[in-house]
């Protein structure tokens, strides 16, 4: 079983990844909304750069993880793109509670992720599952079913 | 930690391909997007902001605000200086006369999707994300007209805005644009006909 987990971490993430992001590649004009939204890029070269490039990027790191190349790599730019978009969330569904007065958990908005309207707390359960499984790729040492696990050490190392 | 070194040189290079291929990918994308364009007139932050879809109808305008969506929307439309135009002076101008001669021009600010599916009778689509596509049809067509009416969703969306903001700085005077904040939303919800695909079609839809 223990064999099984580095692999089906892989693939699961890979796919989510890969369905994410082409579902945002797909429509780029909607998550550019979605993403001025956030408030956190203010010039226009920034905002298009990071949503015409970020959802082909998930991809790609989706289809790196399910090849099993670069395993290492691509699940640190995971958690690197993971954790401060979880924060970004957190802090816009924050604001969301302070106005409205409603419980947090009731807060639901569509946070550019993908796949639609979702509620926050089981977005911030879905990150912190992901995240945690990124993580847990990092320090697999068990290479299974990988096209090329590390770019530098070999399979034993 | 030599390994640890591994695992961000493999990321670092994961990052750079990545952002190759990605730039590459959005360049191919029929859909991609323009990396020097400003989609958003008047502003790339945000103005109106995260709108919470809760069970209250009370929509938000900005996080931690309390101000109603329409408040805002009309302070924000003040400040980039376009016209308002409410649902009754809508009704009007379809109406008038002049409509049929091409003087005053309703203009549909959705993708084209939307557009298809119902849009005022006769009105013109001008999808500003993909401005160079329409601009050169829709920029003499509203330089033409005595008004132009435009809009899209309503409710939150600003479409309607930067569409009127891109006709005003393509040349459009100020004084000629009106824009519709209640959009195809309140056109339909006041029992209004819309025409299905494209202009022109004479597929006409009413409210059943």
């Amino acid at each position: 079983m223990a064999n099984l987990l580095p692999i089906l971490a892989r693939f699961s993430l890979g796919a989510l990844f890969i369905y994410m992001g082409l579902n945002k590649a797909l429509h780029p004009v909607e998550f550019l909304k979605l993403l001025r939204e956030y408030d956190v890029l203010h010039t226009p070269f920034l905002l298009n750069l990071v949503a015409s490039t970020l959802p082909w990027f998930e991809a790609f790191c989706g289809a790196l993880l399910i090849l099993g190349a670069a395993v290492r790599g691509t699940s640190v730019m995971l958690l690197a793109m993971l954790i401060p978009f979880t924060v970004l969330v957190l802090l816009r569904a924050l604001a969301m509670h302070e106005g409205s007065g409603l419980p947090f958990c009731a807060i639901k908005f569509d946070c550019g992720c993908g796949a639609g309207e979702v509620r926050i707390c089981h977005k911030l359960a879905e990150n912190i599952l992901l995240a945690t499984l990124s993580a847990g790729l990092i320090f697999s040492r068990r290479p299974r079913l990988c096209l090329r696990h590390s770019l530098f050490l070999k399979d034993n190392e | 930690m030599r390994k640890a070194r591994f695992a961000l040189l493999e990321a670092f290079i994961v990052a750079v391909v990545g952002l190759v291929l990605a730039l590459g990918a959005n360049a191919l994308s029929p859909r991609g997007l323009r990396l020097t364009g400003n989609y958003f007139p008047g502003g790339a932050g945000s103005s109106s902001l995260a709108h919470s879809s809760t069970n209250s109808d009370t929509a938000l305008a900005k996080p931690g605000s309390k101000k109603p969506l329409e408040a805002t929307t009309l302070q924000r439309l003040q400040q980039r200086g376009l016209n308002i135009i409410g649902s009754n002076l809508v009704e009007e101008m379809f109406h008038d006369p002049r409509y049929e001669q091409g003087l005053v021009v309703f203009i549909d600010a959705r993708d084209d999707s939307h557009y298809q599916a119902g849009h005022v009778p006769g009105a013109w689509q001008f999808d500003h994300y993909h401005a160079e596509q329409y601009l050169p049809t829709i920029l003499p067509i509203c330089l033409n007209a005595q008004k132009a009416v435009i809009y899209c969703t309503g409710g939150s969306c600003e479409d309607s805005e930067f569409a009127a903001i891109m006709l005003r700085d393509a040349g459009v005077p100020r004084d000629k644009l009106f824009v519709y904040t209640g959009g195809i939303t309140e056109w339909i919800n006041s029992g209004r006909a819309v025409e299905v695909g494209s202009r022109q079609s004479g597929a006409i839809k009413s409210k059943p």
